[in-house]
């Protein structure tokens, strides 16, 4: 039977570790983004001025990078917030049936014409697919990036490939950062999933919804630690 | 107008004297580098940012007999450079007489140059952070005077004048080195779109460590022929289906809808 939902009803859904692997991406992404489209086309070399020209977009854009993979890496060994950002990876690695009966029916809910799909764990199929994507592609662009940095301490061949991986994935993964833009902000649908990049919490009935496998994992979790509350209570 | 020019290095007359590095530096104003000990008479690895040529020795014993050969290594010139398909900043261009050009104004040393080079001839100044490499003494040929390599040496290998003239004068004597030199072979004129530098050599390009097919690597052109484009369509295809996306959600009011839920919640009092 479905649960009906008050419109206050809200949902726990990313921790302070989760936020901030997130935003620290999402602002990184964009000023990487920004700073390196310098180097990609002569046409946007003009745009870089406003940070005084492509040698402090360049100086910008490793000072950056740094940080990035500074912030996300710490952040990745910290509490529970660090836990829970090993849990997505562990789970994008884990994509099954359910996983892909959703990625299939994404192009429609991608236009808002709904399909019925399998209840969803904490990440769907689509999710699961983009977030498999952004941490390949950052890895590569990492990697790579740091070759570019230091040229001359990495074997010319390995170089001659680094440069068209780097542009390549940065190509790539800002043509899925629109898609996500979209779908945060402009989609009916799921931008209510940005509150919980926020806060941290949904309203409960989105994560219902979307996320139904999930919704009652963290019910039941709920309900075992208020079982266990009144227990004590009771004991004491 | 300028027509297009042609160096033609006779290597069968080489005596290894290396005039030509010096009066390349001399020329322009390029400082002396500390050397090394390569092989036998050879100081120089490779070109660098400071020394734009240099000669590399090889030695060859066969019949009880010694034999040394000698390459002047600099830019080539090439009529279709990787380096300028590579350049990040249109730095690189060509002239009407058939030289590939650094402007230094443009160039920002990011390096593409250096790692496209089938060569491995520009290099990054490290404290300009400007990718130099031989400018074929343009100074000095477009205002009718000789290269300072062709001008200063010696034995006269080094030869300058018009293209079609001097690809035939190096026809001639290719024909006449053959007799002695069985393996001898013209480097460089259909290399790369023809280099504007062009050798006669004595022995097979490999005796000399010369890529014997130099071309453009593969990667220099997925990069720029195909993944710059691939990858604006893919940035417009998204930013097409962004819009389509909203479109679509509007056509079927699932913004209304949503917004009628909001309101309707308001009123029974839900937030």
């Amino acid at each position: 039977m479905e649960p009906t939902f008050k419109k206050s009803d809200k949902i726990f859904r990313f921790t302070v570790g989760e936020r901030v692997a997130h935003w620290s991406h999402a602002i990184s992404f964009f000023i990487l983004l920004f700073t390196g489209l310098g180097m990609i086309s002569m046409f946007f070399r003009p745009a870089v001025g406003i940070v005084g020209g492509i040698d402090v977009a360049r100086n910008i854009h490793r000072v950056v990078a740094v940080l990035f993979v500074v912030v996300f890496v710490v952040n990745l060994f910290i509490g529970e917030g660090g836990r829970n950002v090993r849990a997505w990876v562990r789970e994008i690695l884990a994509f099954d049936k359910k996983d892909l009966a959703h990625f299939m029916i994404f192009p429609f809910e991608f236009f808002g014409l709904h399909r019925p799909y399998p209840p969803q764990g904490k990440f769907n199929g689509g999710e699961k697919f983009n977030s498999a994507l952004m941490i390949t592609g950052m890895v590569c662009l990492v990697i790579t990036g740091f070759m570019m940095w230091f040229p001359t301490a990495i074997p010319r061949v390995i170089l001659q490939w680094a440069y068209p991986a780097h542009a390549g994935f940065a190509l790539l993964l800002t043509a899925v950062l629109l898609a996500h833009l979209y779908l945060s902000l402009l989609h009916p649908d799921s931008n209510q999933a940005l509150k919980g990049m926020f806060n941290g919490y949904v309203p409960a009935k989105f994560a219902y919804e979307h996320y139904e496998k999930w919704y009652y994992k963290v019910k039941s979790e709920e309900n075992v630690k208020e079982q266990a509350k009144r227990e004590i209570a009771a004991d004491g | 107008m300028t027509t297009r020019k042609l160096v033609f290095t006779d290597t069968s007359l080489c005596t290894g004297c290396k005039a030509c590095s010096v009066a390349c530096k001399a020329w322009n104003d390029l400082p002396p580098e500390k050397t090394d000990f390569v092989t036998s008479y050879q100081v120089q690895k490779e070109t660098t940012a400071k020394t734009w040529t240099y000669i590399s020795f090889h030695e060859k014993f066969a019949n009880g007999k010694m034999t040394m050969r000698m390459f002047k290594h600099q830019c080539y010139h090439c009529a279709d450079p990787s380096c300028m398909k590579a350049c990040s900043s249109d730095a690189i261009y060509k002239t009407e007489s058939g030289y590939t050009l650094i402007d230094h104004d443009k160039c920002i040393g990011c390096g593409y140059c250096v790692s496209s080079c089938p060569w491995e001839v520009p290099m990054v100044d490290p404290e300009t952070k400007k990718s130099y490499k031989c400018t074929g003494c343009i100074d000095r040929v477009e205002n009718g005077m000789l290269p300072a390599c062709a001008f200063t040496c010696q034995p006269g290998a080094i030869q300058f004048g018009e293209y079609n003239e001097m690809i035939k004068k190096a026809r001639i004597r290719l024909a006449e080195v053959l007799e002695f030199y069985p393996n001898a072979n013209l480097y460089g004129e259909k290399l790369m779109g023809g280099t504007n530098y062009v050798y006669l050599l004595l022995d097979k390009p490999d005796t000399y460590g010369l890529p014997k097919n130099p071309s453009t690597p593969w990667s220099l052109t997925l990069w720029k022929s195909v993944i710059h484009p691939l990858g604006g369509v893919a940035i417009g295809a998204a930013a097409l289906a962004v819009i389509a996306g909203v479109a679509s959600n509007a056509a079927l009011g699932n913004y209304r809808a949503k917004k009628e839920n909001a309101e309707n919640s308001h009123m029974e009092g839900g937030e």
